[in-house]
């Protein structure tokens, strides 16, 4: 095997796998800090692929500048959403909170139905692309990646080195006890939904980064699902993990295509799908609780 | 042969030792109390032995059978019931439907049907004093009904050892004295085993007891008959003495 | 005595009535019969979930997949007839049973398994199950991969060319209606078993179910297979009706949802609930298909969410909470 793809499938592994641990991460917050299961994750990635979309084609806008559109805009959707609906689904059965964010899911996937029609739409922002041996990256789609990184390193920052990051980190392992020491817990969950939620935006804009077509209102179910897995992977929670879950998923899948269009599968993505679900499951048999986790 | 032998019981919980060597037995019929400050080790020893936990050392031996590594439910069916010590009533269901929830499970389990556990259930909710409030959502009682509740649900089991966490805690002791005499009274008819958990040296509960177990850190410190236990000066320093000299 | 008896049944009795009144309308009024056959294909549906769902509290958001694998039972039994020149009622037969094998060895896995999981985690693994089960499909290319099966040559060959509207809309309305009335009565009788009071312990407080006795993981298990093979068949009775399948339909976790929003629109664990769910769910469905075209989804997802707010327990459960106190209304609100 040419040793020049291979170096070659390990970097764009890398790229793919950073976009993927930021997807994943919202999805992780979320149910760190608020144990919800955000089923609109998916809807919300949708969204931001669309911001990005619609501020390049609009206002030309490079998806850079998107990206501060999009936290602005998830953190009060989120926030808000938090204090409408989910507010009272604290602490309750699980089914109603799952219900709830597929309810929104659903209604966010309509408004972009509604209003963008069902075609598949892209745009093109080409920063040119690097040769790698005789294998091409676009400098988009490494920036992608880059930011991608850049995104959860100021992430952690902000939940360890900072006040407000130390009281969300208290509500995630003690509601109780952190509203005994005196934190609104109520401004901590919309603060952390709402993080949560525009990191999913964040994240749909980095994806046109890497592929800037496709664009439709069911872009994110396959990175909802693929979330599932990472977050599994990584430890359901935990920021780290979902990132480092996300950058394993990226190499597995950049190995695991090529190998089963090598075996002449059928559809070697389905194939490569399967796969990923097939790992789901048995992690969450062996480790439901992450791979890094004791 | 006792009804059931806890032999050196150790119980871990990560770095932390719950219970150290524990070892204790309780005869057919026999009224046990065990006492011991907060966090001494007592429901996690409740826990061992009706199968919510499987000690990492030690054997339980219930009938002359080795029932260490059974599960709850399995233990519940051979005779061992629980009253929770924090109520936790099936909430959704009616105050009947909890009582025979009790009775459909228990030691009568596969010989009796619905009907018959319905019966059962009215019987014991009688007997405790919750007759006329079966027809009600279990959410909706107070909290000493809720206790009630609980125990009935045990006893609804037909059990031979009635495990009672904690059960007069926060109660008047008018009520106290009503409970422990409801405990007994049953208990004898029904030649039931009780144990009887208690954080603070209560009277009623002790005296209602014909032998006692002192628990500290995990650890059986004092055992025997209640009047020598109670003379036993140990006692208050394990309550007053190492606490306070230790420091706080 | 024999009267006491009737009204403690009266729940039963109230859901087969009001089922044979959706059959009886159904033949009266032809220009409805496809949406009432729609109405029962929900209900039956929703009955069979609500023993898992409903029981239990687990949420299984690939129970599509049970569904799915009935459809492809059919399926496959209909196309394997056609080539060996089996008879028709051979045909439907051998498509019944593989249904029921084909969900049935699933679920069991699958409840061996996954059921140790709980709440999110059980969600999140069905799931992964349900979306496995459509890419092994169609990326190794079984039972005809994203090119799915079509039967209706096979059916017409089966059952004539006079037959074809027999075995397409006859046979399976006929076929759904029954299984409405038969996963009722299962419903039914499992609410007021030992089974039942066992499932009913278990999504209130699972650990404290296992203390008074309840063996949860088998009790767990026994209502998910129940549940899945009786939605199987109702797939099975569906093939029929659309004659061609495709794996992405098959396993549409959308579906799932659909079924979860009937079973809690009516209430989980009652047995008139699905009854109730379904028929708010179909007909505002249908008429918001009427005089909303393309807004259905928006407005659904809105319902939703006032269910999730306003109504947790269901129309049905809301109902028997509130007028509890009445033993009449207890006994005829299940």
């Amino acid at each position: 095997m040419d040793p020049g793809l291979i170096i070659f499938l390990f970097l764009q592994g890398l790229v793919l796998g950073s976009i993927y641990g930021i997807v994943a991460v919202g999805l992780s917050l979320i149910f760190g800090i608020a144990r919800i299961i955000n089923l609109s994750h998916g809807a919300l990635i949708m969204w931001g692929a669309y911001t990005a979309l619609t501020f390049f084609v609009g206002y030309n806008l490079s998806p850079l500048g998107s990206l501060f559109i999009a936290i602005v805009v998830g953190l009060s959707l989120g926030a808000s959403i938090f204090y409408l609906i989910l507010r009272r689904l604290i602490g309750a059965h699980e089914l109603t909170t799952l219900l709830a964010t597929f309810a929104l899911s659903i209604f966010l996937e309509e408004i972009a139905r509604l209003n963008y029609g069902l075609d598949y739409r892209g745009f093109s922002w080409s920063l040119g692309v690097v040769k790698i041996f005789d294998y091409r990256l676009t400098y988009s789609s490494i920036l992608a990646g880059v930011i991608a990184l850049s995104i959860v390193i100021i992430l952690t920052l902000f939940l360890y080195k900072t006040r407000i990051g130390s009281a969300l980190r208290g509500v995630a392992q003690d509601p109780v006890g952190a509203y005994i020491c005196g934190i609104d817990v109520n401004k901590i969950y919309a603060l952390g939904i709402g993080i949560g939620f525009g990191l999913a935006m964040m994240s749909g804009v980095i994806i046109t980064m890497y592929n800037p077509t496709g664009i439709n209102p069911y872009l994110g179910a396959p990175y909802l699902l693929k979330s599932f897995v990472i977050v599994v992977l990584g430890g359901l929670g935990s920021i780290i993990g979902a990132y480092v879950g996300g950058i394993i998923f990226g190499l597995a899948e950049v190995v695991l295509f090529p190998l089963y269009d090598y075996l002449h599968f059928h559809s070697p993505m389905s194939m490569t799908l399967f796969t990923e679900f097939v790992i789901l499951l048995i992690l969450l048999l062996i480790r439901p609780y992450g791979l890094f986790r004791r | 042969m006792h009804l059931l032998e806890v032999n050196n019981v150790t119980k871990r919980f990560g770095g932390i030792t719950a219970l150290k060597n524990v070892s204790l037995y309780i005869d057919s019929g026999e009224k046990i109390a065990i006492i011991g400050p907060n966090g001494s080790g007592k429901t996690t020893l409740f826990n061992v032995i009706n199968g919510v936990y499987i000690p990492e050392d030690g054997r339980i031996i219930y009938m002359g059978r080795d029932i260490t590594k059974l599960s709850a439910h399995e233990r519940a069916k051979l005779g061992i019931a629980r009253a929770f010590q924090i109520t936790r009533p099936f909430p959704g269901l009616s105050v009947r439907e909890n009582v025979m929830i009790g009775a459909l499970f228990g030691t009568l389990s596969e010989k009796i049907n619905t009907r018959e556990a319905l019966k059962i259930a009215d019987e014991m909710l009688k007997l405790v004093g919750l007759y006329n409030k079966r027809d009600e959502l279990a959410i909706k009682l107070t909290g000493p009904e809720r206790k009630l509740l609980e125990l009935a649900r045990a006893l609804a089991m037909k059990p031979k050892i009635l495990l009672l966490d904690e059960i007069v805690a926060g109660m008047p002791p008018a009520k106290v004295d009503e409970i422990v005499d409801l405990v007994k009274n049953v208990a004898e008819r029904e030649n039931i085993a009780v144990g009887v958990m208690v954080e603070h040296v209560i009277r009623a509960v002790i005296r209602f007891a014909e032998r006692v177990y002192v628990l500290d850190r995990g650890e059986i410190v004092l055992s025997g008959k209640v009047e020598d236990v109670m003379r036993n000066p140990k006692l208050r320093e394990i309550y007053l003495g190492t606490r306070f000299k230790g420091g706080v | 005595m024999i009267k006491g008896k009737i009204i403690d049944h009266m729940s039963l009795i109230i859901m087969i009535f009001s089922y044979i009144i959706i059959w009886m309308l159904k033949t009266s009024f032809p220009e409805y019969s496809q949406m009432l056959t729609l109405l029962l294909y929900y209900i039956a549906i929703a009955q069979a979930y609500n023993i898992f769902l409903g029981m239990t509290g687990y949420v299984d958001f690939g129970y599509v997949s049970y569904f799915g694998l009935g459809l492809y039972g059919m399926a496959l039994g209909v196309s394997y007839a056609s080539q060996n020149n089996l008879s028709s009622s051979e045909a439907i037969i051998l498509g019944m049973i593989l249904s029921v094998i084909l969900a049935g060895s699933v679920a069991g896995v699958v409840g061996g398994i996954a059921l140790r999981l709980r709440g999110a985690f059980f969600a999140i693994a069905t799931i992964g199950l349900s979306q496995a089960l459509r890419y092994l499909i169609e990326g190794a290319k079984i039972w005809g991969g994203a090119e799915g099966i079509i039967i209706a040559k096979d059916l017409r060959k089966l059952f004539g060319e006079e037959g074809f509207s027999y075995a397409t809309i006859t046979l399976p309305d006929t076929g759904i209606f029954i299984l409405a009335v038969a996963t009722g009565i299962i419903m039914y009788l499992i609410r007021i078993s030992r089974l039942g009071y066992g499932l009913l312990a278990i999504k209130e407080d699972e650990d404290a179910a296992k203390v008074f006795g309840v063996n949860t993981t088998l009790y767990k298990f026994v209502a998910f297979i129940i549940s899945a093979v009786l939605t199987s068949l109702v797939g099975s009775m569906w093939t029929l009706k659309v004659t061609a399948i495709y794996p992405p339909e098959s396993f549409n976790i959308a579906f799932s949802v659909e079924f979860i929003v009937i079973v809690m629109l009516g209430g989980g664990g009652t047995v008139l609930g699905p009854l109730i769910g379904a028929s708010i769910y179909s007909l505002s469905k249908y008429y918001l298909g009427v005089y909303l075209p393309g807004l259905q989804l928006t407005v659904f997802s809105i319902i939703l969410l006032l269910i999730v707010l306003l109504f947790r327990q269901g129309i049905v459960g809301e109902l028997r909470s509130f007028l509890y106190k009445h033993e009449i209304v207890r006994k005829i609100i299940r």
